[in-house]
């Protein structure tokens, strides 16, 4: 977080800098089967972040000792193109995609029914192609969509938005700007059929009431991405 | 990338096909599949293009960045291609650092654009010794079935040809649009049941031999050429698919600079 408090991001009107409302997220398009040799894929675009997953598997895991006896092993890689920010990422993993591919894995691990497929594994790869801010976000959604597009079993899909913080009020899904001069940043994991949580980061500076509306907003704009995404998969049509 | 079982009935298969002068996916022996050109796609990017050609999808992106440049070349800046193909597009691609494949595909993209001189890398240096652009053209597959050579060389010249030059973001002036003088087109070969076949699929790359890529550009010259895979082909076969790769650079061009604009 920035924290560059004195940077105008909220007008008299309480409306943000791209016209939304304290409670509004950014367009949000699905569209699946984008990688043809695939076993499921999914492209999501959510305001200007552009991200592809394709999902490969159940397949045999190698080598044989990541085999895990009673359950599938579930492979995630989060990894951003060399020209999807304004200054060029060098190609390779950093420390800040492993983070991003752990907690993502553990995520949908959550939800994925592995001990359907003992010893096998399954291959999630994200690639952001184009980003603006919550990228993790958008790369575990999307992984949910290309999941189900493959027809790997799971409990529930997992819809992923951040709330945060600019100017000292709450503002559901920040967009680049509030990203990069906002005081706080929650990205969740919401259960959209539960309302359970699987994934949780924040940093920044919230106190419990701000917290708390921040929570509620997430879960809130949650249950509105989860529709998109039914919608998708439905327009998607069996594999 | 890990090789993949070859059962040899696809191999027999392929063999039997040509012998009656198909193909396993019903074209002939010189059709390329389908290919769509996009431009401009990649907000980030200061030049982008996508390339779909029948399931093969890939993009290239351009970035600058302010260089150096080099002691012994004070009036030039610099040219860089990579090419990655990451686990994403396909089963057998592997994670880790690139493949022997991936930095071949790169360097024969880039040896195309460098040699035929279409970007001239006097116009990037802005005070010489001291200051210069570096292009920065990456190439991103995110589905292969096959020929990714071609795909790429594709959206690399798409993606060069609207790239802008961001000199307001650097304070070095004003923006303008990357000059691009010529443009060179790749065209690949593959040998397929003992013939060679223009833009192989994913499986007749399998079941097949050696490849050979030729990059013509303007008045049919040649500025790079690769011979990949294990194989052997005679002066004759070459002679043809030079033939070839002339009536096909020209079509191809001529999508280039109907999406781009001349």
């Amino acid at each position: 977080m920035g924290g560059y408090g004195d940077i105008k991001m909220i007008d008299e009107n309480g409306l943000r800098m791209d016209g939304r409302s304290a409670t509004d997220v950014r367009p949000i398009t699905i569209e699946t089967g984008v990688v043809p040799v695939a076993d499921g894929s999914c492209r999501m675009t959510w305001g200007t972040n552009d991200v592809i997953v394709a999902v490969y598997g159940p397949m045999e895991a190698h080598p044989r000792k990541i085999q895990r006896q009673d359950r599938a092993v579930l492979d995630v890689r989060y990894n951003m193109a060399p020209f999807s920010t304004t200054d060029r990422i060098r190609p390779g993993f950093n420390r800040r995609s492993r983070e991003i591919s752990k907690v993502t894995a553990d995520a949908l691990a959550s939800v994925v029914l592995l001990e359907m497929y003992p010893r096998s594994k399954i291959r999630v790869e994200i690639e952001v192609i184009c980003a603006e801010a919550g990228t993790r976000c958008v790369g575990l959604t999307a992984a949910s969509v290309a999941l189900a597009d493959a027809g790997i079993p799971m409990t529930d899909m997992v819809v992923s938005v951040a709330s945060g913080k600019i100017n000292d009020v709450v503002v559901c899904d920040l967009n680049k700007e509030e990203d990069n001069y906002g005081e706080a940043d929650l990205p969740m994991g919401v259960l959209p059929n539960t309302g359970e949580i699987v994934f949780l980061q924040m940093d920044g500076d919230l106190s419990p009431e701000q917290f708390q509306t921040a929570w509620d907003y997430n879960v809130n704009a949650a249950m509105e991405v989860h529709k998109i995404m039914i919608e998708a998969l439905k327009n998607g049509g069996a594999k | 990338m890990a090789i993949p079982l070859v059962p040899k009935i696809l191999r027999s298969h392929l063999l039997e096909l040509a012998s009656k002068d198909e193909r396993i996916d019903g074209r002939g022996r010189w059709e390329g599949r389908q290919t769509k050109l996009e431009v401009d796609i990649l907000p980030r990017a200061e030049g982008s293009a996508k390339v779909t050609m029948g399931d093969t999808i890939v993009y290239a992106g351009v970035k600058f960045q302010l260089m150096t440049p080099y002691s012994d070349r004070p009036n030039e800046g610099g040219l860089m291609c990579s090419a990655e193909v990451r686990p994403v597009a396909g089963r057998n691609w592997e994670p880790g650092p690139p493949s022997a494949e991936s930095i071949e595909l790169g360097r024969v993209v880039d040896r195309g654009i460098r040699e035929s001189g279409c970007i001239d890398v006097k116009s990037l240096c802005i005070i010489p010794g001291e200051k210069a652009w570096q292009v920065i053209l990456d190439l991103f597959a995110i589905s292969d079935d096959g020929n990714l050579f071609d795909a790429f060389a594709l959206a690399a010249i798409a993606a060069l040809k609207n790239a802008k030059v961001p000199c307001e973001r650097f304070e070095v002036g004003q923006d303008h649009l990357l000059e691009v003088s010529s443009m060179p087109i790749m065209c690949s070969y593959h040998k397929v049941g003992n013939r060679f076949v223009y833009d192989a699929s994913k499986k007749e790359e399998l079941g097949g031999d050696e490849r050979i890529h030729i990059t013509l550009g303007e008045a049919n010259h040649v500025h790079s050429l690769q011979k990949g895979l294990k194989g052997i082909f005679s002066a004759d076969e070459f002679v043809e698919i030079m033939e070839k790769a002339k009536d096909t650079s020209k079509e191809l061009r001529k999508l280039v600079n109907s999406v781009v604009g001349e």
